[in-house]
């Protein structure tokens, strides 16, 4: 436990040391900032276009016009965020040989990877907290939030899939040990479920379902159901993917 | 036009201001170091500012040499 924590205090402040900690919460907020007003001035540019004679009906803005913005936003642009900054969490380490002090003063292995996964979902669980925050303060500034149904699974469901990409991360690291190795798996993993997503009735139990597609609960179009076996199966393979990553790193030659 | 986006300007400011740091941070860092993982100076200088919010961050994550 002392490791566990000794070591996940390092990994905080390394992420501050490399900019990480700064970017991903700005970013977010500010993904978080853009939906309502996104959502809110889209009418308004194209009305202003409106008078070059094309006809072009509006629907003034609701409340959910902001939340499609907002999983538009967090499910595209929040994802390869999430992607591009987390890329160094385990590949660094392994290519600079920095591990290799620790590992031989005694560090267990799995607590190197389970301190890795711990402090990368606690910066993400921050980040994309106070993304919501901020998407949540200004649309209820602009608009009545009204009932929000199934809030819970709909908002819970793109947090779930970054943590799907930070396993996906600390496996491909692990496996590869270096950042591109890291990359190109999580790249992989997200072209290969957009692929699978094409097949008809997949959509229910593939998890980049979540990652933006949750909108429909918040509608009431969508029912719980349609999503709880995406949600499965994204929880089986992040707790696969970390276990994955022990294993193969106790095999691993330093 | 101008009127109604002066309405949205207390929301709008953030946003240009988290961008414009972001892009700044990213220039700032590329001149005062000499190291890159990959790539030199004109090129990541280009990314950072031609590429917007996508650019900086994979100067940072990516691009960055060691101190």
């Amino acid at each position: 436990m002392r490791q566990f924590l000794a070591f996940s205090k390092k990994e905080f402040h390394e992420s501050a040391a490399t900019f990480r900690l700064y970017i991903l919460l700005g970013l977010f907020v500010m993904f978080g900032m853009m939906s309502p007003l996104l959502a809110k001035l889209t009418p308004e540019i194209i009305k202003s276009l409106g008078d070059t004679g094309m006809m072009i009906s509006v629907h003034e803005p609701t409340s959910l016009d902001a939340w499609a913005q907002f999983f538009h936003n967090v499910g595209q642009m929040g994802m390869l965020v999430l992607i591009i900054v987390f890329c160094g969490t385990m590949s660094n380490e392994l290519s600079k040989g920095t591990l290799v002090n620790l590992l031989t003063k005694g560090m267990k292995r799995h607590t190197v990877i389970a301190s890795k996964m711990f402090a990368s979902s606690v910066l993400w669980t921050f980040a994309y907290l106070l993304c919501f925050g901020a998407g949540f303060a200004y649309t209820a500034y602009f608009w009545d939030i009204g009932e929000l149904p199934h809030a819970l699974l709909a908002f819970a469901a793109p947090w779930l899939f970054g943590e799907l990409l930070l396993a996906t991360h600390v496996f491909g690291g692990t496996l590869f040990g270096n950042i591109y190795g890291s990359l190109l798996s999580c790249i992989g993993a997200v072209i290969l479920m957009n692929l699978l997503s094409i097949l008809p009735g997949a959509s229910k139990y593939n998890p980049v379902t979540l990652s933006g597609g949750t909108l429909p609960l918040l509608s009431g179009a969508g029912k719980p159901s349609d999503f709880i076996p995406a949600v499965l199966i994204c929880a089986a393979a992040v707790v696969l993917l970390t276990a994955g990553s022990i294993v193969m790193f106790n095999r691993k030659k330093m | 036009m101008l009127n109604e986006l002066g309405q949205y300007l207390p929301f709008l400011i953030p946003i240009a201001v988290i961008q414009l740091a972001l892009t700044v941070a990213a220039v700032i860092h590329i001149l005062r170091h000499d190291t890159y993982r990959f790539g030199n100076r004109a090129l990541w200088l280009v990314v950072s500012i031609c590429v917007n919010v996508i650019g900086p961050i994979l100067y940072f994550s990516i691009g960055k040499g060691e101190d």
